[in-house]
C-alpha cells in the first residue's frame, strides 16, 4: 500500500490545551481513511493540520511533520494556498460562496489561471456531474446557490472542492447535517471518487466508517489508539478501547456516580427529576438516565447541554428504553 | 395571569415608542410640506438667486441643489474610497486582533461623535495654514473627514457578520487572503456596504456647521473645484433668518427638496440592495 500522507510526531495546542499527542501514522494513496473517534478527540484538528487551515484558529500550534509528496506541509516557509489547493475539503456544514451556482464552481479555476469561457463551461459541468448534481440544476447555474437544499449545496461543495483539481479529499463529517437520501448521494459519490483520489473522512458514525473505509484511523482524546486496514480493525481490532468504541460502549471504563430510573414519567416531570437528580451530585459526577419517554430522549439531553452540563452519550438499550448518560459539568 | 400581563404591559411600551417615532417624523415631514409646498415651484429649482431673491423677489435655489449634490456626492466617493479598504484592514484576518485596532476603533468612536462645528473650524485653519479660501474642495475634505467615521464603523459592523465559514471556503479553495475579502468578504457585505454608504450620505448632505466656514456660500454656481458654493442646509439657514414669511417659506421649500433628495436616494439604495442581496448567504 503506497503512502500519500505520511504524519510524524504532530502535536497539536489550542491555547495550552493538548489536542493532538505524538500522531505517526500514514495515509494510503486512492483509498478512503476513516479517522474514528468520540467528539473531541482531534479527529477535525488532524484534518485541519492537512490544509492548514488550523493556521486561522485563534491560539493554536502545531509541531511535527507532515509530508505530502516529498513536501513537509507544516513547514512555515511553504506555499500554503498551493497546500490547499492540493486539499479539496468537504465541510461539517455545506458552506456555498455568496454567488451562482455556476460561480461557486468557477471560483477556484479562475483563482489559479484565466480559463475562458469555453473551458469554464466544460469544468463546471464536468465536476458537477461527477458531484451527480448536474441534472438537477442543469436550466438555473445562474440562480442562487443559496437557494439549493442543503444535500445538493453539500454535492455543490463536493464540486467545488473537485474543480481546483486536488489530490486529497478531506471530509470533516460531510453528511452529519444531512438527510439520510442526501447522506447516500454524498457516500456513493465518494466511493465513486477513490479510484482517483485519496480520500481521509472524518467521521464519528462507526456505520458510516465500516460502509466506506479502506483504512481506519482511530483517535481517542488526541491519542492515536489504532490504525489499519478497515477489515482488521473493524473485525479484530487489537486495542480494548477500539473494540470498546465500535461495540459503542466507549463508557465501559468510565465511573456511573448515580442512576435514575425515569421510565413512566412523561415530559417535563422526567426533566425535572434529572434535574434534582444531577443538582445532588457534585461537579464532575455521572449520572445515568433511563427513559420511555420518545420526547425525552431528544429533549431531556439538549435541556441538560442548555444547562452548561455534557451529554456523553444517548443509546437505545432495548426497544422501548433509551440510556443517557449525563456529566455534570456546571 | 401574571406572565399575561406583563406581557400586555410590554406590548404598550412598545406600541408608545413606535408611536413617539413615527408621529415625530410624520410631524416634521408635515411642517415642512405645509409650509414649504406653497413656495416650491418650477423656478425655485431651475434658477440662482435674481438680485433681491432674499428679499423675496425672483429667483430658485439651484446653486444650493447644485453645491449640495457636488459636495455630498464628491464626498461620499472620497471617503468610500477610504474607508472600505480600511474597514477590511479591520478584520480579524488583517490587524482587527491587535492593539492598534483598538485604538483606530476608539479614535473613529471618538471623531463619529464630535460635533460637526469642530470639523469646520479645523478644515478653516488648515485652510487658512495653506492660503485657500472657501471652495467646494474644501467642504468635499471636511465633509469626507465627517463621514469616514461613519462609513468605516457601520462597515466593518457589516463585515464582521461574514461567517467565518464562507472564509474557510474560499481559503480551502487555494484562494489568498486579498482574493478572499474581494471575491467572498465584500460580495456577502455589499448590501450592508451600500447601507453605510447610504447614511454617510445623509450626514453629509445635511450637514450645514462644517460648510460654513469651508465651502462658504455663494449665488452663483461653482465652475471649478476651486470656486466657493453654496449647500442646502445653509440656504434653509440663510433664508429662515430673513424677516419677510416669502422668503422664510422658500426656506422650507428647500428643506423639503432636501428631503426628496435624501428621500429618493434611500429608494434607490434599497433597490440596489435587493439586487446585491440575491446571492448572498443567510
Amino acid at each position: 500500500m503506497k503512502s500519500h500522507i505520511s504524519i510524524r510526531d504532530v502535536n497539536a495546542f489550542y491555547n495550552g490545551h493538548q489536542a493532538l499527542k505524538n500522531i505517526t501514522v500514514e495515509i494510503p494513496q486512492k483509498k478512503i481513511t476513516a479517522i474514528i473517534g468520540p467528539s473531541g478527540c482531534g479527529k477535525s484538528t488532524l484534518l485541519k493540520c492537512f490544509n492548514r487551515l488550523i493556521d486561522l484558529t485563534d491560539g493554536a500550534s502545531v509541531s511535527g511533520k507532515i509530508i505530502v509528496d516529498g513536501i513537509d506541509i507544516l513547514n512555515g516557509s511553504i506555499d500554503v494556498t498551493a497546500v490547499r489547493r492540493k486539499m479539496g475539503l468537504l465541510p461539517q456544514k455545506p458552506n456555498p460562496l455568496p454567488m451562482s451556482i455556476y460561480d461557486n464552481i468557477a471560483y477556484g479555476p479562475r483563482l489559479h489561471g484565466k480559463p475562458d469561457k469555453n473551458e469554464l463551461d466544460r469544468i463546471v459541468e464536468k465536476y458537477l456531474k461527477i458531484a451527480g448534481l448536474w441534472d438537477e440544476v442543469k436550466d438555473r447555474l445562474k440562480s442562487p446557490a443559496s437557494k439549493l437544499s442543503i444535500g445538493q449545496q453539500q454535492r455543490l461543495c463536493l464540486a467545488r472542492g473537485l474543480a481546483v483539481e486536488p489530490e486529497i479529499i478531506l471530509c470533516d463529517e460531510p453528511t452529519s447535517a444531512l438527510d439520510p437520501v442526501s447522506s447516500q448521494h454524498i457516500e456513493q459519490g465518494l466511493l465513486k471518487l477513490k479510484n482517483d483520489y485519496t480520500i481521509v473522512i472524518v467521521t464519528h458514525n462507526i456505520h458510516q466508517a465500516m460502509r466506506l473505509a479502506d483504512y481506519v484511523i482511530h483517535l481517542y482524546l488526541g491519542e492515536l489508539v489504532e490504525h489499519g486496514p478497515a477489515n482488521d480493525v473493524f473485525e479484530n481490532p487489537k486495542e480494548e478501547r477500539t473494540r470498546a468504541y465500535i461495540n459503542g460502549t466507549i463508557l465501559t471504563d468510565l465511573k456511573i456516580d448515580k442512576e435514575v430510573d425515569l421510565k413512566g414519567n412523561p415530559c417535563p416531570y422526567n426533566f425535572v427529576l434529572a434535574k434534582q437528580a444531577l443538582h445532588e451530585l457534585s461537579k464532575g459526577k455521572v449520572l445515568k438516565l433511563v427513559v420511555d419517554d420518545p420526547l425525552a430522549v431528544t429533549e431531556v439531553p439538549r435541556g441538560m447541554e442548555a444547562d452548561g452540563n455534557e451529554v456523553l452519550s444517548v443509546k437505545q438499550i432495548n426497544k422501548t428504553d433509551w440510556e443517557i448518560v449525563i456529566q455534570k459539568t456546571e | 395571569m401574571d406572565k399575561l400581563r406583563e406581557e400586555k404591559l410590554w406590548k404598550f411600551l412598545m406600541i408608545v415608542s413606535l408611536a413617539i417615532v413615527v408621529g415625530s417624523l410624520f410631524m416634521v415631514i408635515s411642517v415642512i410640506v405645509w409650509n414649504g409646498m406653497p413656495a416650491l415651484s418650477l423656478s425655485m429649482i431651475t434658477q440662482t438667486p435674481k438680485g433681491g431673491y432674499y428679499l423675496g423677489k425672483e429667483g430658485g435655489i439651484l446653486n444650493a441643489i447644485v453645491g449640495s449634490l457636488y459636495l455630498a456626492f464628491g464626498s461620499v466617493i472620497l471617503a468610500l474610497i477610504i474607508s472600505l479598504p480600511a474597514a477590511l484592514a479591520l478584520q480579524k484576518d488583517y490587524i482587527g486582533k491587535t492593539r492598534l485596532a483598538y485604538y483606530i476603533r476608539l479614535s473613529l468612536d471618538v471623531l463619529w461623535g464630535t460635533p460637526s462645528i469642530v470639523y469646520g473650524a479645523f478644515g478653516f485653519i488648515i485652510m487658512l495654514y495653506f492660503g485657500m479660501r472657501a471652495s467646494l474642495l474644501g467642504g468635499i475634505i471636511v465633509l469626507t473627514i465627517l463621514q469616514l467615521p461613519i462609513m468605516i464603523r457601520s462597515m466593518e459592523e457589516v463585515i464582521k457578520l461574514v461567517p467565518n465559514e464562507l472564509k474557510e471556503a474560499s481559503y480551502t479553495l487555494g484562494a489568498t487572503r486579498f482574493e478572499t475579502t474581494s471575491g467572498v468578504v465584500v460580495r456577502q457585505a455589499l448590501p450592508g456596504i451600500l447601507s453605510a454608504v447610504i447614511l454617510a450620505f445623509g450626514r453629509g448632505i445635511g450637514d450645514a456647521a462644517s460648510v460654513l466656514f469651508t465651502a462658504g456660500y455663494t449665488d452663483s454656481l461653482p465652475r471649478s473645484l476651486f470656486d466657493p458654493v453654496a449647500s442646502l442646509p445653509l440656504a434653509v439657514f440663510f433664508q429662515l433668518g430673513t424677516p419677510f414669511p416669502e422668503v422664510q417659506q422658500r426656506a422650507y421649500a428647500s428643506a423639503l427638496i432636501l428631503l426628496i433628495i435624501v428621500l429618493a436616494l434611500s429608494i434607490a439604495s434599497r433597490y440596489l440592495s435587493r439586487k446585491f442581496a440575491k446571492n448572498i448567504i443567510r
